[in-house]
């Protein structure tokens, strides 16, 4: 059905549209400058806000660590349920919501594309069957790559090429989209319950550090031209004192960009940005890091904004989720994957009165309205580790209005009230940074030419918010919008109207992206590798590729590589 | 003669996926590399399997067409206010995923035989969390074994060879050679030495020495493969070390080894009849491992205590971690019971015992458990799903399954289909069929079709999508 | 001015009756009453398609009465999350009784099924006959079990009473099952008759008080002294008691006293205690 959208209020930062009232049509799912069909549904969005559709570059939403959350945690969702409808199925909400929750929800707040961030690459067939469960959203998942023998190995012997062409038959075998790297070498380390201090400090028994990781996956990156950067998740996260950790992990790959083309993303940093020495002296380092990534451009990061609530962590980073049971005294999943990586699961919560959470809400807003360029910073939660995903109309509220932010502020923990830079800052996103910190510089990071924008040839991913940016004041009247964006108007998946009044009418299924990389030198799997897998994981080499029956609708990017 | 390799052995949580199976006129003829129980399934599975689907009329089961059988179950489910669906631990995740939408559609219980072995340990996770593993992670890595409550060489015969103390790890070395050279027979020795070095391909080699070492000797370097269980089974007699305990005490034992981990001090001067010196030792043996594993079974989760056995036992590993790397891990028993958790709860948010009938998930084992509900006689329908409760429920349960309508849904014929109303002759996942299984450590693994199934015999997710739609079409009128 | 309600028939599956609590009715009339909405197992039924349902001349210093008269045993949820208000129900009380209970008093002439009380935060729960598993307990993978209020259990209760427990008071005037105060983290849980053993276990605080016979202890209990009587609410309970804290295991503070009489057995402990603290 070809749609006509009169009269809205357009933010389309990549065509560099600023609110202007203008149409937008729709057509065989893209976006198109005329219609050919004399058939069409007009919707009338005078006085709301059209966007391209939301874009979320991390966010835990499917595999084996999501589900474990899932599992250890009845009690979170028995009091969030999702009723059967005529159309749409029952679940569970709450911090880790069901497959099909998951999919309408973030639909619902006119999200249309969603990054789920770690894959252990053993069970990557158990990612790709969630998110065929998932429904309207496109997605894409990244393996993780960072603690794999393999790569391991080959860095260590300094065979870039080798690994670059290892990484592309792995991004095919697990249909994934970037590489992932989570506390690299920590992650081996712990497999014997250890971690690295640093990142110089030499994995155990590999004899690489995790600068020689970072470096040689960020090459690798670049040899076969993937869409997105490595995205990492750095070393210490989660200690006092990491931000340092951080810097260096930003500047250990800084000579390896080119021109303006960031080369690394740090995801959710604000669990990156501690200063300090200890839980008592602990201090926001988001000053640091924001003056780094406003003087280089090879640096992309996404907040990881803490919400105040009761929700479930969950990350690849095994040693780190150790300590925060320690820490907590709460429930703690801990599940290692042969050769490749490891995870951990702890329930939490973030309370405005202890000092260490407020403060940490304070550094991922810090980071969002420090770093002044917002195509570099963007607005995850890192879902659900700093809150779920549902609270980011919250956090938007928070980055276009002071006066939001002061709300929450008068709540906080006393001294980290009068300690935190936060209530100095006066800067408000307009909505053409929201625009950007949503969709648009996501999109972009992403690679993802068809999404993030309006432009004609788009993938007509639609959200419309029913607000009027001329008539209510963000600054000041920013729980309308809230609202606004909590419930989308309209919600339009692929040139097809899915959400009406924040409510599902429509059900399809998404797209999964995957990378697929052509290169010169065609992949070999040689005798001597098949034998070597035989020794290094205990499924037999046939049987690890996940086949493309197992994504619904696949979209394979093709890449063309250097080697 | 057709070769086809590396095939997944559908029956055990182990899920060997290095299968070797030869085919002759759609027929498995030879299999390599499964243990006994794996291959009596490949070369006999569905010998009594009938035809074509079964309707109960007069009383007696009659041959019918896929169409009515599909239709009557529709029927029976649709006019049902509290159906239960069950089984779902021995087909394929994708057959899960149809059960489950047929659950919701009809507003039933939907459970899985985990409610019958592990369901106990889950409930306990839920409650102090599980760290857990692949197991490769513990081939390459764990110098210490426990099984507990579970007899590997009969229920997972190639666990322990593929996985643990007998395989072959980056840093840590198989420990065949301890074994054998505690083995006193000649003969045995020889023959053992050359399984061992076929399955290693190496060549192993013994230091001279005089006498064999005495039964129980813990070695220093290779790993130790330790059981406790209440009786010696074949799996305690290979172990470096195996501690007897009295049945229905594992809980005092855990509990009081948590406390000498944590470096307490015992009051007492035994638990329950094993003297505490005994159980020091074996603090002492676990916390100076570099990686330790323990396994548990049924042994430990359907003794006395239940779910708190596990709860202690997995108390127990998170406490070991403060002092080195342990893990813990259930022994799941059928094939695709771990996949059948793994897909309720990505759907619903719970592994087992889900309650549609409000129109959303509800979960409360207990109260919405199948045996339970069974045994309450509250329900007034079923659909089986390659299952045999009538043979493994109390009688009481068994029984109101029976004096409902019944579907069964089994390539076999088993108790529970001979009392059913609708019987499906099914397709053999695995064998017949592919589809998705989960190894017991959560691995996904892609089951095989190296058959053809018999022309009625449709794979279970097939039978589910047609009554489903069957029921959808009834509803709507 | 309350509410007579009975079940009009015996039913074979779970009805779900979460309106049946005196904060709803005392607020509707009588034909809203009539029509509110129940599950009788998948199907939506009115109250009044299952339940005969009059008004009737009931009161109670508690406020609005129902009474309720007959076999609930399949009905779920009766006086869920009530504050204010009585029920009385001359029967049997299916599972779930009084969840998430905040005030009022609900007093039962039979059995009620299991988790009465569970997660509840005040008011009372009588019941004269027998009840079932987990009651005052958490739901399944919450630590927050019972918080505040009273249960009193004139007959049995079986496993894991007051699990995940942290205020308030449970008595239990029969005998328990096993794991009496599991994970217990507060409150007080007093049994009149003997226990299937393991009580007190993983508990970290709280107060466990039993007068009949236990057939052995947890090894991760201590003994700390010989007490005369102890406190059981407001009430005094004569003993000797042997006082135990544990679970140590989780490092844990709980007290369980147990009656000495009744437990001959024990008297092994004594040799534990140092001469000082025997009284
Ligand atoms: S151990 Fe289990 S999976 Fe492996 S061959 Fe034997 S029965 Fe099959
Ligand atoms: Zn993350």
């Amino acid at each position: 059905m070809a749609l006509l959208i009169r009269n809205g209020y357009v933010y389309d930062p990549m065509n560099g549209i600023d609110g202007e009232k203008m149409d937008i049509l729709v057509e065989g799912g893209k976006i198109v400058d005329k219609l050919k069909s004399a058939e069409y549904e007009v919707i009338d969005a005078s006085g709301m806000i059209v966007m391209p559709g939301g874009v979320d570059i991390h966010s835990h939403i499917a595999g084996s660590e999501v589900n474990a959350g899932r599992l250890l945690r009845p009690e979170d969702h028995a009091k969030d349920v999702e009723l059967k409808t005529e159309i749409t199925r029952s679940g569970v909400g709450y911090s880790v919501p069901s497959t099909f929750t998951t999919g309408y929800r973030y639909a619902k707040m006119g999200y249309t594309t969603v990054m789920n961030p770690s894959m252990p690459p053993l069970e990557a067939k158990h990612t790709h069957e969630e998110l065929c469960d998932t429904p309207i959203i496109d997605k894409a998942t990244y393996p993780l790559l960072g603690d794999w023998w393999f790569v391991l190995e080959y860095l260590r012997d300094g065979k870039i090429e080798e690994c670059a062409l290892h990484v592309a038959w792995m991004l095919y075998a697990t249909k994934g989209y970037a590489i992932k790297l989570v506390n690299p070498g920590g992650l081996e380390a712990w497999g014997f319950g250890r971690n690295v201090r640093d990142i110089d400090d030499p994995v155990p028994y590999f004899n690489v550090t995790p600068r020689e990781i970072i470096r040689g996956l960020c090459k690798v990156n670049k040899l076969l031209h993937l869409p997105h950067t490595i995205h990492v998740h750095t070393n210490n996260l989660g200690k006092p004192g990491n931000y340092e950790t951080t810097l260096q992990t930003m500047k250990c790959v800084e000579d390896l960009s080119s021109g303006d083309k960031p080369c690394i993303h740090i995801t959710h940093c604000q669990f990156s940005a501690f200063k300090g020495v200890d839980w008592r002296e602990f201090y926001s380092g988001a000053e640091d890091i924001a003056k780094y990534v406003n003087f280089h451009k090879h640096v992309t990061i996404d907040m990881g904004q803490v919400i105040f609530t009761d929700t479930t962590t969950m990350t690849a980073d095994g040693p780190f989720q150790y300590i925060l049971h320690e820490l907590t005294g709460n429930k703690w999943v801990n599940h290692d994957v042969e050769t490749e990586t490891s995870s951990g699961i702890v329930p939490f919560r973030y309370r405005r009165r202890s000092y260490v959470h407020s403060i940490q809400w304070c550094i991922g807003l810090e980071l969002a309205l420090l770093i002044r360029d917002p195509w570099r910073i963007f607005l995850t939660t890192d879902h659900p580790n700093a809150g779920p995903f549902t609270s980011y109309p919250q956090v938007i509220g928070w980055l276009i209005s002071r006066k939001a932010r002061e709300e929450t502020l008068s709540k906080l923990n006393k001294r980290a009230r009068e300690t935190a830079l936060l209530p100095s800052i006066d800067r408000e996103y307009s909505l053409y940074e929201v625009a950007i910190a949503t969709r648009a510089g996501q999109a972009r990071a992403l690679g993802l030419k068809d999404k993030g924008h309006l432009g004609v040839g788009g993938d007509a991913d639609i959200a419309i918010y029913d607000v009027d940016p001329r008539k209510i004041d963000p600054s000041t009247q920013y729980d309308e919008y809230v609202k606004a964006f909590s419930k989308a108007a309209y919600t339009i998946k692929e040139g097809e109207i899915v959400v009406r009044n924040g409510e599902v009418v429509k059900v399809l299924d998404g797209k999964t992206y995957w990378v697929k990389v052509s290169s010169n030198s065609e992949y070999e799997v040689s005798e001597d590798m098949k034998r070597r897998f035989t020794e290094y994981w205990t499924v037999q080499f046939d049987n690890y590729p996940v086949s493309e029956a197992y994504l619904k609708r696949s979209k394979p990017v093709q890449v063309e590589s250097e080697v | 003669m057709r070769k086809i390799e590396n095939v997944i052995c559908p029956v055990c949580g182990s899920l060997c996926d290095d299968i070797t199976v030869y085919v002759e006129d759609n027929r498995v003829v030879e299999v390599e590399n499964t243990c006994a129980v794996g291959r009596a399934k490949f070369l006999n599975y569905g010998l009594h399997r009938k035809p074509k689907p079964l309707i109960r009329k007069n009383g007696e089961l009659k041959e019918a067409s896929i169409e009515e059988a599909v239709r009557r179950s529709a029927e029976i489910l649709t006019e049902s206010k509290y159906p239960i669906l069950y089984g779902w631990s021995s087909t394929s995740c994708e057959a899960i995923r149809v059960g489950l939408e047929l659950a919701e559609e009809v507003g039933g219980i939907i459970d899985n035989t985990s409610t019958v072995c592990h369901g106990p340990s889950i409930l306990s996770i839920q409650d102090v969390g599980i760290p857990s593993c692949t197991l490769g992670q513990l081939r390459h890595r764990a110098d210490l074994v426990i099984y507990w409550g579970s007899d590997p060489y009969s229920a997972h015969p190639r666990h322990i060879e593929r996985y643990t103390v007998f395989s072959e790890g980056r840093f840590q070395k198989s420990g065949w050679r301890s074994f054998i050279r505690r083995l006193s027979g000649k003969l045995v020795k020889k023959r053992l030495s050359r399984v061992a070095e076929l399955i290693l391909r190496r060549k192993l080699t013994f230091p001279e020495e005089k006498y064999a070492l005495p039964p129980y000797f813990i070695s220093e370097e290779e790993r130790k493969l330790v059981v406790v269980d209440v009786r010696k089974t074949r799996t305690a007699e290979v172990a470096d070390y195996f501690l007897q305990v009295k049945p229905n005490t594992d809980y005092e034992v855990l509990q009081a080894l948590r406390m000498l981990v944590n470096d307490q001090d015992l009051e007492v001067d035994e638990v329950a009849g094993i003297p505490v010196r005994t159980l020091e030792d074996l603090a002492d043996l676990m916390i100076s491992c570099d990686f330790g594993i323990l396994f548990f079974g049924v042994g430990l989760t359907m003794s006395k205590g239940k779910l708190r056995n596990v709860d202690a036992a997995l108390s127990l590993v998170r406490d070991l971690n403060k002092r080195t790397k342990f893990l813990i891990m259930p022994m799941r028993g059928h094939y695709n019971v771990t996949g059948a958790n793994v897909v309720f709860t990505w759907q619903t948010g719970y592994p087992y015992a889900v309650d549609f009938s409000l129109g959303y998930p509800r979960y409360n084992p207990g109260e919405t458990s199948v045996v339970d509900i069974l045994r309450r006689g509250e329900c007034d329908a079923g659909l089986v799903v390659a299952s045999d409760p009538v043979s493994n429920f109390p009688a009481s349960a068994a029984k109101t399954l029976v004096d409902n309508p019944l579907i069964v849904i089994d390539p076999d014929v088993t108790p529970t289909s001979m009392m059913a109303d609708v019987v499906f002759p099914s397709a053999y996942i695995g064998i017949e069929a592919e589809g998705t299984a989960y190894r017991m450590d959560h691995v996904p693994l892609r089951l095989k079709k190296v058959v053809e199934p018999p022309p009625n015999c449709l794979p279970d997710q097939e039978i589910l999508a047609r009554i489903l739609r069957e029921v959808r079409r009834i509803r709507r009128g | 001015m309350g509410i007579l309600i009975s079940p009009k028939r015996l039913f074979d599956v779970p009805v779900h009756a979460r309106c049946i609590t005196p904060d709803t009715f005392s607020t509707l009339s009588l034909s809203e009453i009539l029509n509110l909405e129940v599950h009788e197992g998948n199907r939506k039924r009115k109250l009044k398609e299952l339940f005969e349902v009059s008004t009737g001349p009931y009161t109670s210093p508690e406020g609005f009465t129902i009474w309720m008269k007959g076999d609930f045993s399949k009905v779920r949820y009766i006086g869920y999350g009530m504050s204010t208000g009585k029920i009385v129900l001359e029967g049997v009380a299916g599972m779930h009784l009084g969840e998430e209970m905040k005030g009022g008093f609900i007093q039962v002439y039979g059995d009620a099924g299991s988790w009465v009380g569970s997660m509840m935060q005040g008011g009372r729960i009588e019941v004269f006959g027998d009840v079932g598993d987990y009651t005052g307990a958490a739901y399944r993978g919450s630590g927050r079990g019972m918080r505040g209020g009273e249960i009193i259990v004139h007959g049995n209760a079986l496993n894991e009473t007051g699990c995940y427990m942290r205020g308030g008071l449970i008595k239990v005037y029969g005998s328990v099952g096993q794991f009496t105060g599991m994970h217990m983290h507060g409150g007080t849980i007093m049994v009149g008759g003997e226990t299937e053993g393991r009580d007190g276990a993983e508990m970290t605080k709280g107060k466990i008080v039993i007068l009949g016979r236990v057939p052995s202890l947890l090894p991760t209990f201590k003994i700390e002294a010989i007490k005369p009587r102890v406190k059981v609410g407001e009430e005094r309970v004569e003993g000797p008691f042997y006082m135990f804290t544990g679970d140590l295991a989780e490092n844990g503070e709980g007290k369980l006293y147990v009656s000495k009489n009744n437990n001959p057995h024990l008297k092994e402990f004594e040799k534990y205690l140092s001469p000082v603290k025997v009284k």
